[in-house]
């Protein structure tokens, strides 16, 4: 369960396994500038100052250069976080378009933090949680 | 001279199997040839062998096929490409499968353009002997026929006096600055070689990052209803959409573009009034440009001018 973190805004944003960065913001309720959202006209690109992801699909080299795949750019329709991520939008600011889903999404990060939280403190083995009751993470997935 | 149309659209993709599945079952066109990488469609009611090619790797455009009514017609346009500057080569036979002998050269936009007279006759899905008004099994849009595209250029108007001088395109309708046309600057313009409203159409792009751009190519369909329909079938698939089901405001013609799943923009294309040389060229204004484009939102939309592949 990725977050993706604005820099410097701070807006944290919570993304289904699997999901690229720009469907969970556009999902959660935010917006910035993007265009095919199919990897094919490189408008929806960004620095990804930390963590890791990887891309979803191949990309053409005129839409992420070699040079493009070494630093941090981040085609953000294509790239699927491998972990917590942090970006950093390129001159423009991540726009609030409607703030009931980023409730929606911030509800769904805060259970998924608790329950890491719990399962951390509960077990440092971390053993498996109870099969008889429906996980936090899987209420998550649901909403 | 005469250029019928616009014959073929070839562009890259990066994932050949959903760009099949995008072409094949969400549009409706019909395989016709695979071969060394590339994949090659016609629409139902096309007869000639190919209106699409798609060849893996990358995105965008490769080139355009144009078909003339007569050989001749060949011989003319490379004499007007060489006479407005342009490296004209000679293409054989077979270069391109089903297609015969042609020209190619590159547009002052950047634009590769294969001209040529012959391609292997398939014929329409319904034939020619008492043929039915469509084909009965359809898949998904079923779109019957490539129409047009629109190309980025630097110098709309250097472009239009070029597909003026070599392939005899006149304009239908143009965006610029001034309605005074030694004043202006062309921003945009929309020309043809016949009654079709148009069958190319030339943008103005960014300076350095024009050359060769696609801005989108086109299908052809009948009315309104089709059209939204077309939108609820990309519904269904997935397909995202750019804007629509809408109005242009420029040629009239009703719409939605969307993009296929390597981030070409495509669209479908009902309407648009007849086309004739001696109709007086209508003129956009820029303060107007997205009522001419968006006719109903009359907004234009961040992505019109800055994406493209
Ligand atoms: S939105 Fe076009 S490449 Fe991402
Ligand atoms: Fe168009």
């Amino acid at each position: 369960m990725p977050t993706v973190t604005i820099d410097p805004t701070g807006e944290r944003v919570h993304l289904d396994p699997g999901e690229t960065i720009l469907a969970g913001l556009y999902k959660a309720g935010y917006a910035f500038t993007v265009g095919c959202r199919r990897g094919g006209c490189a408008i929806c690109k960004v620095d990804a100052v930390a963590g890791t992801f990887t891309y979803n699909r191949p990309v053409a080299d005129n839409v992420i250069t070699d040079e493009e795949r070494a630093d941090h750019t981040c085609l953000t329709c294509r790239a699927v976080p491998e972990g917590d991520v942090t970006i950093r939008l390129r001159g423009e600011t991540l726009r609030l378009v409607n703030p009931f889903l980023a409730q929606l999404n911030a509800r769904a990060r805060q259970r998924a933090e608790a329950y890491a939280a719990s399962r951390a403190a509960a077990s440092p083995d971390a053993t498996p949680p109870p099969a008889a009751d429906t996980t936090p993470a899987e209420r998550t997935t649901k909403e | 001279m005469a250029v019928m149309r616009m014959g073929y659209a070839h562009v890259r993709v990066t994932d050949m199997a959903e760009a099949k599945s995008h072409y094949a079952n969400t549009l409706g066109l019909y395989e016709t040839l695979t071969q060394d990488g590339k994949v090659y469609y016609k629409g139902w009611d096309e007869w000639d062998h190919h209106s699409v090619v798609l060849e893996e790797g990358g995105v965008g455009l490769v080139k355009f096929g144009w078909k003339v009514e007569k050989s001749e017609d060949i011989d003319d346009i490379e004499r007007n490409a060489q006479a407005a500057g342009a490296t004209v080569q000679r293409m054989s036979k077979g270069e391109n499968p089903e297609i015969g002998d042609g020209i190619r050269f590159e547009t002052p936009s950047g634009h590769l353009f294969e001209v040529y007279h012959e391609a292997t006759l398939i014929g329409t899905e319904v034939g020619t002997h008492n043929p039915e008004a469509f084909p009965r099994h359809l898949v998904g849009v079923g779109v019957p026929a490539l129409d047009h595209a629109l190309i980025l250029a630097e110098d709309v108007r250097g472009m239009e006096r070029f597909l003026t001088q070599v392939f005899d395109f006149y304009p239908t309708e143009r965006v610029q600055t001034d309605l005074d046309d030694n004043d202006a600057h062309f921003i945009a313009t929309w020309m043809t070689a016949n009654n079709q409203i148009h069958q190319l159409a030339v943008l103005e792009g960014p300076p350095g990052d024009s050359q060769g751009k696609l801005h989108h190519f086109a299908f052809k369909l009948g009315d309104w209803t089709e059209v939204g329909r077309a939108g609820d079938l990309f519904a269904m698939d997935d397909v995202p959409i750019d804007i629509g089901p809408t109005r242009h405001g420029i040629t009239r013609g009703q719409t939605i573009y969307f993009f296929d799943p390597s981030g070409n923009r495509n669209e479908v294309y009902a309407g648009g009034y007849p086309a004739y040389r001696d109709r007086p060229l209508v003129k956009w204004t820029p303060d107007q440009i997205a009522k001419g484009i968006f006719y109903h939102a009359r907004e234009l939309n961040e992505r019109f001018t800055t994406v493209y592949t």
